[in-house]
C-alpha cells in the first residue's frame, strides 16, 4: 500500500536537499556557485527519476503519480532549472549570492512536486505550505531593500489569508463529504444532490489555489510581488509556480469535483474572462518592464483558464498546451529583464530598453521573438497556445469567452509591440548595456528557438498533453 | 517548380536577414535578385503548366497539426486562380528586387530591406497557395507583419513609426473580423480545408447562425477582413500613410500585391460567397463608394505618391464591385492588369524622386520632362492604362469591369456602375494632373535641385521598360483566357460561378454604348487636365478659392481621420469610465483609430483599484469569495 | 453517513442545547469572520495581521476536530496536527519577514506598506 518507489523523484529531491543544506553551513567563502550547481544537478536527476517514474498511488492515496503529474513535473523541474540559471549571475552582482538561494528554491520545486501528485486535501496542503514558505522568504530575500522587503510581506500577508481560506474550504469538505481522499470524494460527490456546504468548501478552496494562479479577483498581490521582488525571483514566480498551481487547480477540479463541473465552471468562467480583461488593459500604462510581466502574466491565466471553464478534454489540453508554451516564453522575456543592466545597476523601466536594437541586436531579436510570441502572433509559440484554447472555447459553445479572448489579445498586443518598437525605434539614452554572462544567453537562446521554431514540431508537446488529459480524465 | 516558387524567396530572406553582414551589401542584394528570378521563373514554369496546360495539383508539404479534432496540413494548391497569383507576384517583386538594388543603394542597412522584402514575397505567396484557411491567415498576418517592418524601415522617422503601427492597428482591427469568419467556417464546415469547404457548400445552406444564414454572416465578416488588408472605405486610413516607406515598397506592396489580397480572398471564396447574395451586395455597394470616394481624393492631393495611393485604393474598389457583382474574373483581371501598371506608376514615382532630391511634393516639381525623358514616357504609359485609354491593359480590364457592372442589372450593380464611371473620369483627371504638374510647366524647384535632376541608372530603367510593356499587352494578350472566350477552360473551376449567374454571360452583350462610355469619360478627364493646368493653369485655384468648402472637403480626405476622432475617440474618453465599471469590451471592436485612447483610458481604471494597501486587496478577495459563493448558490439552482 | 451524522447533531441542539456540531461551526464561522476583519478592517499593526492569520487557523483546526468527532473518523485530528505544525512555521516566517522590514522602514503600521501600487 505504501508503494514509496513512486515517490522516488520527491524522496531523492528533499533528500538531496537536506545534504545540500548541510553541505552550505560549513562556513566557507563561495558557497553560492557550488551549492546553485548541485541543486540544478538535483533538479536533473529528478526530471530524470519522474520520466522513468512508475503509474499508481501511494502512501494510502495520499499520493498518485500518473501522466499528468509527470508532464507537470517536468515542466516545472526545467523551469525551476533554468530559474536558477538566470539567478546565477545576477545575485553574485547583487550581493544575493547566498546559499540558502538555491536551497530555498529547491524546496519550493520539492512542494510544486508534492501539490501535483497530491491525492489528498492533506498532500495538497503540505505541497501547497512549502511552496508557499519557501516563496515568501525568497521574494524578501534581498533583505535590505525596502522594495524587496515589501514583496516578502504583502506576499506573506496575503498568502497566508488565501491558505486560510483554502484550508476553511477544505475543512468543510471534510466535514459535508466524509472524506479528504480525492478518489473517494469523487464517489461521494456523484450523486444528483449536493449539499450547499460542500459547494461552499469548494469555492473556499477554488479561491485559495486561484490565488497561487493569481486570477482576477484573487490577482492583487502579483503586480506588487513582481516588482519588489529581486528579478531572477519574480522570473521563478512567473513560471513553474504558475505550473504548478494550474495543474493542481485542474487536478482538483477535475479529480475530486469532476461531477460539480456545471458549478465550478461558471467561477473559471467568471475569473477568466476577467483575469484576460484585466492583464490587457492594467498593462498598457506601465514603464515598470516587471510589473507590466505581472498584468501579462495575469492575461495569461485567464486565457489558460479558458481552456478549464470549457471543461472537457480538448480544453484541458489547451491548458497543459498553453502553460507549457507560457513557461518557455516567460523564461526566455526574463532572461532579457535580467540581463538589462547598465554599469552594474539593475535596469527594470521600459525606456531602459531603447536602442537595443542597435546595442545588442541578438538580444533585441530574442525579446522581439518572445513579445510577438506573446501578443500571438503566428507562426510563434505563444499563437499556438491561444489557437488551442480558442478552438476549444468555439468547440464548446463559449463564444462571449472567445470573443473577449480575441479581443482582449488585439489590445494586449498593443504593449508587446510597444516594447519592440522601444527596442527598435528609440535613440538609446546613455550607452549599451553591461556585457550580459553566458547563463543567460543561453537560457536566452534555448526559449527563443523553443519559441521560434515550435511550429514545425507542435505534434511532440500537443501529443504529450493529450496522454496527460487523458490520464487525468480516464 | 511548385515548390521552388515558393521557398526561394524565403531563402533569399534568410540569407540576406542572416548572413547580411557577412555577406555584404552587394552581394546580399544580387543574392535575393538571383533567389527571387528562380521564383519568378519557377513561377512562369507553373503558370504554363497549371493554367494553359490544365494541370491543377495539390503539393502537400507537411501535416502541420495533426492531433484531435482539428487538423491542419501545409501545402501548396496550385489552380488557375493561385498560379495566376503566383506567376504575377514573383515577377513584379523580381523587378521590384531589381529596381531596389539601384533605388536603395544609398541606404545604409540594405540587407536587411532585401530580406524584409523578400520575406513579404514569401509570405504573400504563402497566402496565395494556401490550400486551407488558416494557412491562408498565416500568410495575411505574416504580409502584415512585413508591410509593418516595410512602412517603418526607415525608422529614424517618426512619421514612418506612427504610419507603420496605424497600418498595423487598423489591420489588426481587419484581422479580428477575419478569425471570428474563420471561426465561423469552421463550426459551420467542421472543417478549415478548402475542398471540404468547397464541397460543404450546398450542405451548408440551411445553416443558421444566430438567426442569420451562415454563409452571409461568413460572406460579410471575412469581406470586413479583406476591407482592413484591401483598404476599402471604413478601414482605409493606414494605406495613404503607408507611402511613408521607400517607394519600391510602395509598388509592390501597396500597389500591385498585398493590397490585392483582399479580393483574391473574395475569389478564392466564391463558392461561398455566391450563395451570400446579401454578402455580394454589401460588397458592391463598399466597393463602388470606395472607388468613387478615393478617387475625388486623388484630385487633391499634392504628394506625387499619395495620388496615386488614392488611385490604388479607387482600382481596389473597382475590383471589390466585380467581385461583388459575382464576376470574380473581372476582379482577377482587373488585379493582374493593374498590377503591372500601378507598380509602373510607382516606380516610375520613385524615379521622379530620386531624380529630384527626394521632392515627393507635385507642387514643387514641374519642367522637368525633357530632363529625364524615359521617365516621363513611362509614365505616360502608365496614366493611358491606369486611365483606360484603349488598346492599353487597363481600357480591357475596366471595361470589362464597368460591363460586368451594367450586366448585372441589380441596384446595387447599376450604382456600381455609375460610381465607376464617375471614378473612371476623375482617374483620367488626376492622372494627367499628375503629369502636367510633374513634368510641364516652369520649373517650381530651386535651381540647386533643378541642376541635379537626371535619369535614373539602368538598373531602374529596365524594370520600368519591362513593366511598361506589360501595361501595353497584358491587356489584349490575356482578355480572351480571363474573362473572354476561353475563360471556362482557363480558369478550370478554380473560381466558382453559380449556375444562376449569368452576368459574365451578359456582359458580353451590352448595349454599345457601355464599353465606349468608360473611354469617352476618360478622354474627357484628359481633356480636362489639360485645359485646367496646362492652358489655363489660373483656373485650379480660382475654383479651389470659389468653391472653398468642397475642395477643403477633399484636401482633408473627406474628413475621415477627423470623423473617427470625433465618433470614437473623444466620446470614448468620455465613456472610459463607465465603459470600465461595465467591463463592456466588445465596444473596442468597432474602433479602429479610438482604440489606443480607449484602452489608455481603461488601463487608468485598472491601474485604480490596484492602490497597494494590503487591506484593500484582501477585501478584493474576500469580495471575489462572496461573489462566487452567491454565484454558486443562486445562479445555479 | 455524515448528512446523518449532521442531523442528529443539529437535532440535539433545538431539543436540549446540548454543544453539537452547530455550535462548533458557528463558533469556527465567527472566528474565521473576525480572523478576516482583523486582516482588511486593521489600520494600524503587522502584529495583527499575523494573530488574525492564526486565528482563521485556528477556526479551521476546530471545524476539522469538530467534523472528526461527530463523523467518528481519525483523518480530521491528523489533518488538524498537521496545521498545527505548518501554522508554527508560518508564524516563523511571517514574523522573520516583519523584522526585515522593521529593519528598513522603521515601522511596522499597514498604511504605511502601500509604496509598490499602480
Amino acid at each position: 500500500m505504501l508503494n514509496w518507489t513512486l515517490a522516488l523523484p520527491e524522496i531523492v529531491l528533499g533528500v538531496s536537499g537536506l545534504f545540500i543544506l548541510l553541505g552550505g553551513v560549513i562556513p566557507k567563502k563561495e558557497s553560492f556557485f557550488p551549492v546553485s550547481m548541485a541543486v540544478i544537478g538535483a533538479l536533473i536527476l529528478a526530471a530524470v527519476l519522474v520520466l522513468g517514474q512508475g503509474e499508481g498511488t501511494a502512501f494510502l492515496g495520499q499520493y498518485v503519480a500518473d501522466n499528468f503529474s509527470r508532464f507537470a513535473k517536468v515542466l516545472i523541474l526545467l523551469g525551476a532549472a533554468l530559474g536558477l540559471l538566470l539567478a546565477l549571475d545576477f545575485n553574485e552582482k547583487a550581493g544575493l549570492g547566498r546559499f540558502e538561494y538555491p536551497v530555498l528554491m529547491l524546496f519550493a520545486t520539492l512542494g510544486m512536486m508534492v501539490m501535483v501528485s497530491a491525492n489528498d486535501l492533506m498532500s495538497l496542503y503540505i505541497g501547497l505550505e512549502l511552496l508557499s514558505l519557501s516563496l515568501y522568504v525568497i521574494a524578501a530575500f534581498d533583505r535590505d531593500n525596502p522594495r524587496s522587503a515589501e514583496a516578502g510581506l504583502k506576499y506573506f500577508v496575503l498568502g497566508a489569508l488565501a491558505s486560510g481560506l483554502l484550508l476553511y474550504g477544505a475543512s468543510l469538505v471534510y466535514g459535508f463529504a466524509g472524506t479528504t481522499n480525492f478518489d473517494r470524494l469523487a464517489d461521494a460527490l456523484s450523486g444528483d444532490d449536493v449539499g450547499t456546504g460542500v459547494v461552499v468548501g469548494l469555492v473556499f478552496v477554488l479561491a485559495g489555489l486561484a490565488f497561487k494562479v493569481s486570477a482576477v479577483p484573487f490577482h492583487m498581490w502579483t503586480p506588487d510581488v513582481y516588482e519588489g521582488a529581486p528579478t531572477p525571483v519574480t522570473a521563478f514566480f512567473a513560471t513553474a509556480p504558475k505550473v504548478a498551481a494550474i495543474a493542481l487547480l485542474m487536478h482538483v477540479l477535475i479529480g475530486p469535483f469532476g461531477d460539480l463541473s456545471a458549478q465550478w465552471m461558471q467561477v473559471i468562467w467568471v475569473c477568466s474572462a476577467g483575469s484576460m480583461i484585466l492583464g490587457a488593459f492594467a498593462a498598457i500604462g506601465q514603464r515598470n518592464i516587471k510589473r507590466l510581466m505581472a498584468y501579462s502574466s495575469i492575461g495569461h491565466v485567464g486565457y489558460a483558464l479558458m481552456g478549464l471553464a470549457v471543461a472537457n478534454d480538448t480544453g484541458y489540453r489547451g491548458v497543459l498546451v498553453y502553460m507549457a508554451i507560457y513557461v518557455v516564453m516567460n523564461l526566455g522575456t526574463f532572461a532579457v529583464l535580467i540581463a538589462m543592466r547598465r554599469r552594474g545597476r539593475a535596469l527594470e523601466q521600459v525606456e531602459d530598453l531603447a536602442g537595443l536594437g542597435k546595442t545588442d541586436p541578438a538580444m533585441a531579436l530574442w525579446m522581439a521573438v518572445f513579445m510577438f510570441s506573446m501578443a500571438g502572433i503566428p507562426p510563434l509559440a505563444g499563437f499556438f497556445g491561444k489557437l488551442y484554447v480558442f478552438l476549444a472555447a468555439v468547440q464548446g459553445g463559449f463564444w462571449t469567452l472567445a470573443v473577449i479572448g480575441i479581443v482582449t489579445s488585439v489590445i494586449a498586443s498593443y504593449y508587446y509591440l510597444r516594447i519592440v518598437k522601444v527596442m527598435y525605434f528609440d535613440a538609446a539614452p546613455d550607452g549599451a548595456l553591461d556585457a550580459r554572462p553566458a547563463s543567460l544567453t543561453v537560457v536566452m537562446a534555448s526559449t527563443g528557438l523553443l519559441t521560434l521554431l515550435f511550429f514545425l514540431f507542435p505534434a511532440a508537446l500537443i501529443g504529450a498533453a493529450q496522454v496527460a488529459v487523458a490520464s487525468l480524465a480516464g | 517548380m511548385y515548390v521552388g516558387a515558393i521557398f526561394f524567396p524565403l531563402l533569399g530572406a534568410c540569407l540576406a536577414g542572416f548572413f547580411g553582414r557577412w555577406l555584404g551589401d552587394r552581394a546580399s542584394m544580387w543574392v535575393t535578385v538571383a533567389c527571387m528570378a528562380l521564383a519568378a521563373a519557377c513561377g512562369l514554369g507553373a503558370f504554363v503548366e497549371v493554367a494553359l496546360n490544365g494541370l491543377p495539383g495539390v503539393v502537400p508539404i507537411v501535416t502541420f497539426i495533426d492531433v484531435g479534432g482539428f487538423e491542419v496540413s501545409w501545402a501548396l494548391r496550385y489552380d488557375t486562380l493561385s498560379v495566376v497569383m503566383v506567376a504575377m507576384v514573383t515577377f513584379i517583386s523580381t523587378l521590384i528586387h531589381i529596381y531596389s538594388v539601384g533605388y536603395m543603394s544609398h541606404d545604409a542597412t540594405v540587407p536587411r530591406f532585401f530580406a524584409y522584402l523578400s520575406l513579404f514575397t514569401f509570405m504573400m505567396l504563402m497566402l496565395v497557395t494556401a490550400d486551407n484557411l488558416v494557412q491562408l491567415f498565416f500568410g495575411w498576418e505574416g504580409v502584415g507583419l512585413a508591410s509593418y517592418l516595410l512602412i517603418g524601415y526607415w525608422y529614424e522617422k517618426e512619421s514612418a513609426n506612427r504610419a507603420a503601427m496605424k497600418a498595423f492597428i487598423v489591420n489588426r482591427v481587419g484581422d479580428l473580423f477575419f478569425m471570428l469568419g474563420l471561426a465561423l467556417t469552421f463550426w459551420t464546415f467542421q472543417s478549415v480545408e478548402f475542398a471540404a469547404i468547397f464541397a460543404g457548400v450546398e450542405a451548408a445552406r440551411g445553416v443558421t447562425f444566430l438567426g442569420m444564414p451562415a454563409l452571409e454572416v461568413i460572406g460579410v465578416l471575412l469581406f470586413l477582413g479583406a476591407c482592413g488588408k484591401s483598404a476599402q472605405l471604413g478601414l482605409h486610413t493606414w494605406l495613404p500613410d503607408a507611402m511613408e516607406g521607400p517607394t519600391p515598397v510602395s509598388a509592390l506592396i501597396h500597389a500591385a500585391t498585398m493590397v490585392t489580397a483582399g479580393v483574391f480572398l473574395m475569389a478564392r471564396m466564391s463558392p461561398v460567397m455566391e450563395y451570400a447574395p446579401l454578402a455580394l451586395a454589401i460588397v458592391t455597394v463598399v466597393g463602388a463608394t470606395t472607388a468613387f470616394v478615393a478617387a475625388t481624393i486623388g484630385c487633391v492631393q499634392n504628394d506625387i505618391k499619395r495620388v496615386i495611393a488614392y488611385s490604388t485604393m479607387s482600382q481596389l474598389g473597382y475590383m471589390f464591385f466585380a467581385a461583388g457583382v459575382g464576376v470574380y474574373q473581372a476582379a482577377i483581371f482587373h488585379l493582374f492588369t493593374h498590377a503591372f501598371f500601378k507598380a509602373l506608376l510607382f516606380l516610375g514615382a520613385g524615379s521622379v524622386i530620386h531624380a529630384m532630391s527626394d521632392e515627393q511634393d507635385i507642387r514643387r516639381m514641374g519642367g522637368i520632362w525633357r530632363k529625364i525623358p524615359i521617365t516621363y514616357a513611362m509614365m505616360w504609359i502608365g496614366s493611358l492604362a491606369l486611365a483606360g485609354v484603349p488598346f492599353f491593359a487597363g481600357y480591357y480590364s475596366k471595361d470589362m469591369v464597368l460591363e460586368v457592372a451594367y450586366a448585372a442589372h441589380s441596384g446595387v450593380g447599376s450604382y456600381a456602375f455609375l460610381m465607376g464611371l464617375l471614378a473612371a473620369f476623375l482617374t483620367a483627371f488626376y492622372s494627367w494632373r499628375l503629369i502636367i504638374l510633374t513634368f510641364h510647366g516652369a520649373p517650381r524647384a530651386d535651381h540647386h535641385v533643378m541642376e541635379h535632376v537626371h535619369e535614373s541608372p539602368p538598373v531602374m530603367l529596365i524594370p520600368l521598360l519591362v513593366l511598361a510593356a506589360g501595361a501595353v499587352v497584358t491587356g489584349f494578350l490575356f482578355y480572351p483566357l480571363f474573362v473572354g472566350a476561353q475563360q471556362e477552360p482557363f480558369w478550370n473551376g478554380a473560381i466558382y460561378t453559380a449556375a444562376h449567374n449569368h452576368v459574365l454571360h451578359d456582359a458580353h452583350e451590352v448595349p454599345a454604348w457601355v464599353p465606349l462610355a468608360p473611354t469617352v469619360v476618360g478622354l474627357a478627364g484628359i481633356a480636362l487636365a489639360y485645359a485646367l493646368y496646362m492652358f489655363a493653369p489660373g483656373i485650379p485655384g480660382q475654383l479651389a478659392a470659389r468653391f472653398d468648402g468642397l475642395y477643403r472637403f477633399l484636401l482633408n480626405k473627406w474628413y475621415f481621420d477627423e470623423l473617427y476622432d470625433a465618433i470614437f475617440v473623444r466620446p470614448a474618453q468620455y465613456l472610459a469610465r463607465a465603459f470600465w465599471k461595465t467591463g463592456d469590451a466588445r465596444l473596442i471592436d468597432g474602433v479602429p483609430n479610438g482604440a489606443a485612447d480607449l484602452a489608455v483610458q481603461a488601463a487608468r481604471g485598472a491601474v485604480r483599484i490596484q492602490t497597494g494597501r494590503v487591506a484593500n486587496y484582501a477585501f478584493a478577495m474576500i469580495i471575489g469569495l462572496v461573489l462566487f459563493v452567491s454565484l454558486l448558490l443562486y445562479g445555479a439552482r | 453517513m455524515p448528512a446523518m451524522g449532521m442531523t442528529t447533531a443539529m437535532g440535539d441542539t433545538t431539543e436540549m442545547m446540548a454543544v453539537g456540531l452547530g455550535h462548533y461551526l458557528t463558533v469556527s464561522a465567527i472566528l474565521l469572520t473576525l480572523g478576516v476583519l482583523g486582516i482588511f478592517l486593521n489600520r494600524k499593526n503587522v502584529i495583527v495581521i499575523l494573530m488574525s492569520v492564526e486565528l482563521i487557523l485556528l477556526s479551521v483546526t476546530l471545524n476539522l476536530v469538530a467534523f472528526s468527532a461527530t463523523l467518528g473518523d481519525l483523518t480530521g485530528q491528523v489533518f488538524a496536527m498537521l496545521i498545527l505544525t505548518v501554522a508554527a512555521a508560518e508564524a516563523a516566517i511571517g514574523l522573520a519577514i516583519v523584522v526585515i522590514y522593521f529593519r528598513n522602514r522603521g515601522t511596522i503600521e499597514v498604511e504605511e506598506i502601500s509604496t509598490l501600487k499602480g
